[in-house]
């Protein structure tokens, strides 16, 4: 899962766009997905992201980014599936009774809110994975004006969510050397094995971010204007892209509009 | 004690870092595994108690097949010390993160409480047990997390170089503890780049390169193989390198340490013509 946040170097014309247009792209998808609430429309705008981290390079790395969000999808779906009692009735899981009960509206209904949940979170990978981070703060900073500060601080705890993800598995390699047990049955005491992991993660991690606070510090952080050694400029085939996904966007609203897609 | 046999290793990712290694080691054993980066050092300790296991061939531990074991029941026979004491400290006092480890095998309260004093005592820690281990200095962190591992009482003791980040004082007690436990018939199995800490205390060297054994031998005849180490780029400690720069002279035997060489310089300063050799040389 360190694919979510880490970039992946190809050679590919997605890599060569400007960061605002893919975030600019990622934002339409997130948009687009509002408007729609049937799940086949939502699965193609999905087969979209998928065929950009296709003609990216980087289909095989977001493959199991995507199965991660099929996993949680399918879970957010179970949990409400059971809840929503509008509509007729398909099945139940007890047969005969109305226990475990799904109507063709909750279906249709988790099916879209699930579908919706993975087009919005699916694109921030492969933007992640073809944009570097530098280019990304960059134009947060010189485009969008957002306060470096901020820019700087919601890329690094980007960059830092693979490092986590080893230190955890330090935390829980050192602590199954003590005999600790993650996986019991009781819920409450498997939700405590979680405080040895997660102190140890909190502690760590508070060092770490004092330790690079200290060390951008001594190297002149927050003093002055900064300048950029490389800026990705907004060529024209970026404007391009941007025109061509802005005229997909509104004919794809404006469909919707006609009730053609729903 | 410890049984490895043809052992391979393979990574997720598909990188493959141990190549097919076998060797014993007996009960009692104090035994250095050092090697380059990447040699595989680390994946190969994680095996002893089953936190890695062979994608092929097998580790056995005390008559235990690591690959049908799980590293909880294995903590009872094979204690592991990180190389950071900060992955594991948790607990609000020194007593408690030390019976934290005793508290999962389920033992009596009073069991525990015997095993903390014991193991806080053995590490020099009985002062501080009511103290919070994260306020602690890093050598005093280590200490706490090694008595934590003596705390569940294992005959195995792997080592993931303990003496990193600190200080030579603290690396030396450090060792002197581990020592002790190996006279009191511990196994020792440590992992360091410091080749003076092995020359003074390990009486059995495996040297790995790319994840296949380049060298098992007694400490002595390994550091007495520079060209052989060399392919891995470890020196021998400086002592040896000494002895090895006068090795034409034929002045010295073999020594390791400062102790041995003086020992032996005293030898040939009794002797007439060996006073007369040491001064030319």
């Amino acid at each position: 899962m360190s694919a979510v946040a880490n970039y992946i170097h190809r050679d590919s014309f997605v890599h060569r766009l400007s960061p605002l247009t893919k975030l600019f792209w990622s934002f339409l998808l997130m948009t687009l997905s509002c408007f729609f609430r049937d799940p086949l429309v939502l699965a193609g705008l999905f087969l979209s992201i998928a065929l950009v981290a296709l003609a990216a390079g980087i289909l095989k790395e977001m493959l199991p980014v995507f199965k991660g969000l099929l996993v949680i999808a399918g879970l957010f779906i179970l949990f409400q599936i059971f809840f929503i009692t509008d509509g007729t009735t398909l099945f139940t899981l007890i047969p005969g009774t109305s226990i475990g009960r799904v109507t063709d509206v909750g279906l249709i209904g988790c099916l879209a809110m699930g579908a919706r949940m993975i087009v919005i979170a699916a694109s921030f990978p492969v933007l992640m994975g073809t944009t570097q981070i530098k280019d990304l703060v960059v134009v947060l900073v010189e485009k969008l004006k957002i306060p470096y500060p901020y820019a700087f601080m919601f890329v690094t705890s980007l960059r830092f969510v693979p490092t986590f993800m080893q230190e955890m598995d330090q935390i829980i390699q050192a602590q199954s050397s003590r005999a600790h047990r993650l996986d019991n049955k009781n819920f409450v005491r498997r939700f405590l094995s979680v405080c040895p992991l997660a102190i140890p993660l909190m502690v760590t991690s508070v060092k770490r971010a004092e330790r690079m606070a200290i060390s951008m510090e001594t190297r002149g952080f927050g003093v002055g204007p900064r300048t950029n050694l490389h800026v990705k400029e907004f060529r024209t085939v970026d404007a391009a892209v941007c025109v061509c996904l802005l005229v997909a966007g509104i004919a794809f609203v404006a469909l919707h509009v006609k009730g053609v897609l729903v | 004690m410890i049984k490895v046999a043809n052992l391979h290793y393979k990574y997720q990712s598909g990188l493959e870092v141990l190549h097919g290694l076998s060797f014993r080691i007996g009960k009692g054993e104090f035994v250095a595994l050092i090697g380059q980066n990447g040699a595989g050092k680390t994946t190969l300790l994680k095996q002893f108690n089953a936190l890695l296991k062979p994608t092929a061939g097998s580790v056995g531990i005390a008559g235990l097949d690591t690959a049908k074991s799980s590293t909880g029941e294995l903590s009872r026979k094979v204690g592991f010390l990180f190389q950071n004491p900060d992955h594991q400290i948790f607990m609000p006092t020194v007593a408690k993160e030390i019976g934290f480890g005793p508290k999962n095998l389920h033992l009596s309260k009073g069991e525990i409480e015997a095993r903390v004093a014991e193991a806080a005592q053995a590490v020099g820690l009985t002062r501080y047990l009511g103290h919070n281990p994260l306020l602690l200095s890093k050598g005093q962190r280590q200490r706490v997390a090694f008595a934590s591992v003596l705390s569940m009482q294992p005959e195995i003791l792997v080592l993931d170089e303990p003496t990193t980040g600190q200080d030579y004082q603290e690396g030396i007690e450090i060792m002197e503890m581990v020592k002790k436990l190996n006279e009191q018939g511990h196994t020792i199995v440590f992992v360091t780049h410091d080749m003076e800490l092995v020359a003074t205390y390990a009486r059995r060297v495996i040297v790995l390169s790319r994840g296949r054994v380049l060298l098992d031998d007694s400490c002595r005849n390994v550091f007495y193989h520079p060209e052989i180490l060399k392919q891995t780029n470890l020196f021998p400690p400086q002592i040896a390198r000494l002895a090895q720069a006068f090795a034409g002279e034929g002045l010295f035997k073999r020594p390791l340490t400062v102790d041995e060489m003086y020992e032996e310089i005293l030898a040939l300063a009794s002797r007439p013509e060996g006073a007369k050799n040491v001064c030319c040389s």
